[in-house]
């Protein structure tokens, strides 16, 4: 047994073991421990851990050639949306390959980003439920972007374009509206969001009350990697921020959880900025319309009041014309009345006369004597005594028709 | 309302007369007096209301304008 092998005789005779024994392609599903791309060749870890205890039961290298690569990894993440990482599931097409120096490796002829996809939206939907279990899920909702919001807190790349975009939407709005942006720089993809996101939150938060709403924004720029923004821990920060949060980070693929748990989402921070201005617009409308209201009240009741003044005043001249024809009447009347009263005074004394001629009739001596009564009169005085006489007086008899003079005997 | 005692005065003492003519209250000889004083009242009052209503439409005339 003195014959032995040289290591590259024993691994010669490895991959021809290999080569017969599994001459095809596999698909295979693993998760990614380690990803890196090096000289357009991309080299990963692929893994397998126990469902329970999360330890590892299977490991193995595979790379995927700069040839395969450059078709797999666009198709990839155009699909995904994202970037091939570790921690990711996917489904992959290997062949084997052992190589006498560099020992085995599976070399990947395809990647299927659906399966993918389907493990990512296993995953959100995981922690959606878990969002709905811990009762935060709706909570952002239950805020309400306030009615004069103009103190804008962004959470954003520095240079991003669109942030450019959303400043500049703001500034040049048609209403003259002032909006107060001030900007918290958080990193916008890869790892790293979460935590950069999660930092920003905590500084807007520090100074709360000089804000009214918050955007957290990203645009422009190359499609990225948005899984940063489908983490149980910064979809908490969101969920139970006390501001209104407004998202727009720009993807056409599904919401992504910040989008879910965000007060507003909109698609692009350009559409940020115009929800932002029509909210103002809302409110000035509405003073708007009242300032109308109140004018049309007001023009309203001056020409009432200016009618009411009209007719009174053209009943003045008849009015005060009617006051002095009473006036006029009164005297009419009062004067009537002098003539009337005049009249039958003067009535009344003539009466008083006539029937005082009348009793005066009836003492007239004639009466009597046309009636042949006689008066007997001496020295022109009636004689109503006989001893008022003594024989050789001379008497005078007047008759109806005459006088006799006699003397007494 | 004091704007026209005068009439007023008048138009009462004009009521007093003719009151009184009504009611017997004058002598026969007081009566001819009595009675032109009232139309010298009456005169007068309708005179003040006439130039008092001339006043008024010119007021009123001035108002249209």
């Amino acid at each position: 047994m003195s014959e032995h092998y040289t290591l590259r005789q024993l691994n010669l005779l490895v991959r021809e073991a290999i080569e017969e024994t599994l001459p095809d392609e596999y698909w295979v599903e693993a998760e990614l421990s380690e990803c890196r791309e090096n000289s357009g060749h991309c080299y990963m870890e692929l893994i397998e851990k126990d469902e329970h205890s999360n330890t590892p039961v299977a490991r193995a290298s595979a790379k995927c050639w700069r040839q395969t690569w450059q078709m797999t990894k666009p198709y990839f993440e155009r699909t995904t949306g994202q970037l091939l990482r570790a921690g990711m599931k996917v489904l992959v097409k290997v062949y084997a390959q052992f190589h006498e120096a560099y020992g085995f490796s599976w070399i990947i002829s395809d990647i299927d980003p659906t399966y993918t996809l389907g493990d990512m939206a296993r995953k959100r939907q995981e922690i959606i439920r878990q969002l709905k279990e811990e009762g935060i899920f709706d909570l952002q909702r239950e805020l309400r972007i306030p009615t004069f919001a103009k103190r804008i807190a962004v959470i954003s790349a520095q240079n991003a374009a669109g942030y450019g975009d959303f400043c500049r939407q703001l500034e040049d709005n048609d209403y003259s509206f002032r909006f107060e942006v001030t900007l918290f720089p958080a990193v916008m993809q890869g790892e790293q969001v979460e935590q950069s996101v999660i930092n920003a939150l905590n500084s807007i938060y520090e100074r709360i009350h000089d804000y009214d709403v918050v955007c957290i924004l990203r645009g422009g720029g190359a499609t990225a990697d948005l899984s940063g923004f489908d983490t149980l821990a910064l979809a908490e920060n969101v969920a139970q921020f006390p501001l209104p949060i407004i998202t727009g980070i720009g993807h056409d693929r599904d919401e992504s959880i910040l989008d879910m748990v965000a007060n507003t989402k909109v698609k692009t921070p350009t559409a940020a900025a115009a929800l932002l201005i029509d909210n103002l617009l809302r409110i000035l409308e509405r003073l708007d319309d009242a300032s109308q209201r109140i004018s049309n009240a007001v023009n309203q009741r001056i020409s009432s009041q200016k009618i009411k003044i009209a007719s009174m005043t053209s009943l003045i001249p008849t009015l005060t014309l009617r006051m002095v024809g009473d006036q006029r009447h009164r005297i009419d009347t009062i004067g009537n009345r002098l003539p009337i009263a005049i009249e039958r005074r003067l009535t009344n004394q003539k009466h008083l006369l006539e029937s005082l001629s009348i009793k005066l009739q009836g003492f007239d001596p004639q009466l009597l004597l046309s009636r042949g009564y006689s008066i007997t009169l001496k020295d022109g005085r009636a004689v109503r005594d006989p001893k008022q006489l003594k024989p050789g007086d001379e008497i005078e008899t007047r008759l109806e028709k005459g006088n006799i003079t006699s003397i007494v005997k | 309302m004091n704007e026209n005692p005068k009439y007023e005065e008048a138009l009462a003492q004009l009521e007093t007369i003719v009151r009184k003519m009504e009611q017997n209250e004058y002598n026969i000889d007081e009566l001819a007096a009595q009675l032109k004083a009232a139309q010298q009242l009456i005169k007068f009052c309708k005179d003040k209301l006439t130039k008092t209503e001339e006043e008024l439409q010119k007021i009123n005339a001035e108002a249209n304008l």
